[in-house]
């Protein structure tokens, strides 16, 4: 790997070939200018290459002087072999030395479940998905073979396949008839095996031979964001995937907003309808992404919170929120495709990831599965970030889970410039703490566009840690610098100008939207630490912990300890699973012992209710506080503080 | 053998903060134990008790106090004279409440006056509460720090949404400050390490948790005190050991019980005797959760607190 050497903070990283410079500055913790995301718009990340070749991507922003003097804009080179790089003084605006008193550690990052990982995963499960789609070369009928259709059906698929035995939908048996004689008696049988003692089923017949062409979805379900991927059922590849906020959205924030809604006139309809609708947006998007048609994608897999499981399904969730706070159901049978009004040939069908209790749901279990937690021996503590703060400690023997309500914050709802993980958003930030110049990357390196959970995090700590906020997230505005500013009474900090951006006005932090982060990682830790303090299990016992959550690709494990949001622990134990409800989808969609485990995990874990938790609300708001009200639990963030406080 | 009472020894102690100068001054806090608790450690100052003084005529008081107190409503140095040399009162509270822009609206410089002249009456040291107006009070407890230089009052309340303000005013001016949240532990905290970490001083700080009244929320008040002693003295939490200051006159005389006629509720008896036993009773019950400096309104109920003082040795 390529290393790079910064001057004059003298600091060396060692990094992917082909990495970013600009990126491998902020691996570094070396600050430079950049308020375009990395998009090569503001041309404030010059640097100079004194040593060795980094390849860069011509632009205006530098003249032919700067460019035979070294100058490269930091965002559009690549490192590709030992590079010196000089951070000349303008690009650090100011006094480099205050930079590095202020000991900016090299970044770690949140490691992900690597690729390696998955498919060790993975392997252990093969490819068995609950269809199957068989093509059968049938004898046309005589007056000597005259069984029915459907017999003539049966025979063939038991001597070609071994399928034996079988029901049939009425609304295939309507049609085979026409279908056998229009294919000339040459057909593709889609058969459903759900296992469990239940016989197979005969769900779909289509002419000709498509048996190659088996397709199947992957969704999670969440309260903000729901998310689908297309999976080929012969190969176990995903195809193609896409994500959208859930139109629920409109009718309330959170799930006991929904709920509230649900009970309304045709709530419940309408909520159904609207997160259908958001489905079938999606399902149009990977369909045309993958090229393949709709006709052959014949089953679905969703996980998601138990009210969105229960809306998705036409159930109602009212009981949920009523004490003693029951689901009418946490597992619930495969059902048509069509009766929810997919868009899905008929005949598909639906299978929702089993739920634990009122407010731990299949997105939960869903994760430990993909995230090997039910068969770890470590003891591990598995965090799904969404509005609905679900979470779970234990490992192969046992499983606690408890869930809080911890918003839609870190998914960019009620954010102002906040947005979900997708390209524009600012992944990650840096500040300087002498001229409070931030340094942003977003997504894609494009024009930032808004700003997601990863971002959030690294926006927050950074401002904490330079004195912009306090502990309760208020601005200092007594600082004199343009980036922070009073508007409407309130406090914000300007990550973007208007012109460096692709949405053309500023993009902002406010006090409101450090209110709704403080809330959000004040649930989570709360939820937390409650949960380890019912076992008695420290902190420092953990042995690994797991993120999920669609909070973008680079979570700084030390900027989310600052913030409070995860309590201290040694950088390397915690991971990021990305989106662990669809990552289990996808496993329950490709493989039937995968679902059978799911099963099992959501049958022996056991859960916490919080809302009955009377220490529950005092950790709460205890965790109102950067990082803590009590600090004596993140001495790492105290003595870092205390260096800043003193440089 | 003789039974041996279980003792408790505590790692934390609670912070002595001076009130006042020279030979008048007082001392809240300074004890290793719970209030009262004296065969586990010691207690060096008893409690104290503040006694109000409004800067206006109030209107709609019961009329237990009115009979005691009304000669000198509307002269706020009269009544603080008054509490000092017939009732005891070992501070006075002056409650600036005409300065509340939603009410009379007094400007800065008119409850400066008032301060001043209070403050030349009297010997015992000297609690001044804003009307609870959070930008107001930002304004006039300034002033009113710097017009009291150098006699080690008390300003309050600081809230969140005005502490940086007030702060800095008992710093520059060296005063003490009452720091008010509504009844939570964790938010006492957070107010007394945002305060200190603008550099005001641990021992220049009271906390003012927001109690409520017997029968309107005394029961909760009681457990967050106490759980705010606990943490400063079993955790030994430095951001907790500040003494404790309840504003309570004002909660308890607010109450049905404590105002409503003889001919209203003739069943509910004497309306004097109730009221000054409703505020006794709120009274002790503070002391006993973990109070240190008590702001009382009615003569009777401050004798009746003193004497159980004095039942426990404390003069």
């Amino acid at each position: 790997m390529p290393k790079v050497h910064f001057y004059p903070d003298n600091r060396i990283v060692e990094v992917e070939d082909g990495e970013n410079l600009l990126r491998a500055a902020m691996l570094a913790g070396v600050h430079v200018n950049a308020s375009c995301g990395g998009s090569s718009t503001c041309g404030k990340c010059r640097v100079i290459i004194e040593q060795g070749k980094a390849e860069a991507k011509p632009t205006a922003k530098l003249s032919a002087d700067d460019i035979a003097q070294g100058y490269v804009l930091a965002c559009t080179a690549t490192v590709n072999e030992d590079i010196e790089v000089r951070i000349p003084i303008e690009s650090q605006m100011g006094d480099s030395k205050a930079a590095l008193d202020r000991e900016l550690e090299t970044v770690s990052y949140a490691g992900f479940l690597s690729a390696k990982d998955l498919s060790e995963l993975f392997g252990e499960f093969t490819i068995n998905p609950a269809t199957k789609r068989l093509y059968v070369e049938l004898t046309p009928p005589n007056l000597e073979d005259n069984v029915s259709d459907l017999e003539r059906l049966r025979r063939g698929l038991n001597r070609q396949h071994g399928v034996a035995d079988f029901n049939v939908d009425i609304s295939v048996l309507r049609k085979i008839a026409g279908t056998l004689r229009e294919a000339d008696f040459k057909v593709t049988a889609t058969i459903l095996s759900l296992g469990g003692g239940e016989c197979d089923r005969l769900v779909k017949l289509d002419a000709g031979d498509c048996s190659a062409r088996h397709y199947g979805l992957a969704v999670d379900i969440g309260t903000t964001s729901v998310y689908v991927e297309l999976v080929d059922l012969a190969t176990g590849e995903t195809l193609a995937k896409a994500s959208e906020y859930n139109t629920q959205v409109s009718c309330g924030e959170d799930i006991i907003s929904r709920i509230v809604y649900s009970l309304k006139k045709d709530g419940l309809q309408k909520l159904q309808q609207l997160v259908v609708e958001t489905i079938n947006k999606l399902i149009d998007r990977v369909v045309e992404r993958a090229a393949v048609e709709l006709d052959d994608i014949v089953y679905m897999v969703a996980a998601g919170n138990t009210t969105m499981t229960h809306i998705f399904l036409g159930i109602s969730p009212k009981y949920i929120r009523e004490e003693p706070y029951i689901p009418t159901a946490t597992f619930t049978p495969t059902v048509e495709a069509k009766e929810l009004g997919l868009r899905m040939p008929e005949g598909a069908r639906v299978y929702t990831v089993p739920s634990k209790a009122s407010y731990v749901g299949g997105d939960i279990t869903a994760g430990l599965l993909a995230s090997g937690v039910f068969k770890s021996d470590k003891l591990t503590l598995y965090i799904d970030v969404g509005t609905n703060g679900e979470m779970a400690l234990g490992n192969a023997d046992w499983l606690l889970s408890c869930s809080c309500s911890a918003g839609p914050a870190f998914e960019g709802g009620s954010i102002k410039n906040g947005m979900r993980a997708t390209k524009g958003a600012i992944e990650q930030v840096r500040i300087n703490p002498a001229t409070l110049e931030p340094m942003i990357l977003t997504i894609g390196q494009t024009k930032p566009k808004g700003i997601c959970g990863s971002g959030l995090i690294d926006a927050v700590a950074e401002l904490f840690l330079t004195g912009v906020i306090n502990e309760k997230g208020r601005f200092n505005l007594e600082l004199d610098n343009p980036r922070i500013r009073e508007v409407d009474g309130q406090g914000e900090y300007v990550l973007a100008w208007a012109a460096d951006t692709s949405i053309k006005r500023d993009i902002v932090l406010t006090e409101a939207d450090l209110d709704n982060l403080i809330r959000t990682k004040g649930a989570i830790y709360a939820g937390i630490t409650t949960l380890l303090d019912s076992m008695q299990i420290p902190v420092e016992a953990i042995e690994e912990i797991l993120i999920a959550g669609g909070f973008g690709r680079y979570i700084e494990v030390d900027q989310s300890i600052t913030i409070g949001l995860l309590p201290e622990v040694e950088g390397e134990k915690v991971k990021y699973v990305g989106n662990g409800s669809l990552l289990g989808a996808r496993l329950v969609l490709l493989s039937r012992e995968a679902k059978d485990v799911v099963i099992d995990i959501a049958q022996k874990m056991t859960y916490l209710d919080l809302s009955t938790n009377p220490t529950f609300m005092d950790r709460y708001v205890s965790a109102l506080f950067l990082p803590h009200t009590d600090r004596d639990t993140f001495p790492s963030v105290m003595r870092r503080m205390k260096a800043i406080l003193s440089a | 053998m003789a039974f041996q009472a279980p003792i408790e020894q505590y790692s934390g102690k609670i912070r002595e903060v001076t009130i006042g100068t020279g030979d008048n001054k007082v001392v809240a806090g300074g004890q290793n134990i719970l209030t009262f608790y004296d065969f586990e450690g010691t207690m060096p100052h008893r409690p104290l008790i503040a006694m109000e003084v409004y800067d206006v005529e109030p209107q709609d008081w019961a009329t237990a106090l009115k009979d005691t107190l009304g000669s000198v409503w509307g002269d706020p140095v009269a009544w603080a004279k008054k509490c000092q040399d017939d009732f005891g009162a070992d501070l006075i509270c002056l409650q600036l409440i005409s300065t509340d822009p939603n009410g009379a609206d007094k400007s800065v410089d008119e409850a400066v006056e008032t301060v001043k002249a209070v403050l030349g009456a009297i010997s015992i040291p000297l609690i001044v509460y804003g009307s609870g107006n959070a930008d107001k009070d930002s304004e006039v407890l300034k002033k009113v720090a710097e017009a009291a230089q150098g006699q080690n009052i008390v300003i309050g309340t600081a809230v969140e949404d005005n502490y940086k303000s007030v702060a800095a005013a008992a710093m520059g001016f060296n005063q003490v400050v009452s720091g008010e949240t509504p009844i939570d532990v964790n938010m006492a905290k957070q107010l007394n390490i945002l305060m200190t970490n603008l550099g005001l001083p641990a021992e220049q700080i009271l906390i003012d948790p927001a109690v409520g009244a017997l029968g309107y929320g005394l029961e909760y008040a009681y457990s967050v005190i106490e759980r705010d002693r606990l943490a400063a003295l079993q955790q030994n939490d430095a951001m907790m050991q500040m003494p404790i200051i309840a504003n309570m006159g004002r909660e308890v005389w607010k109450t049905k019980e404590a105002k409503i006629s003889r001919e209203e509720a003739p069943e509910w008896g004497d309306p004097t005797r109730r009221g000054i036993l409703w505020e006794t009773i709120t009274a002790v019950s503070l002391l006993m959760a973990g109070t240190d400096i008590l702001i009382m309104r009615h003569p009777e109920s401050v004798n009746l607190v003193k004497k159980t003082f004095a039942e426990f040795g404390l003069n």
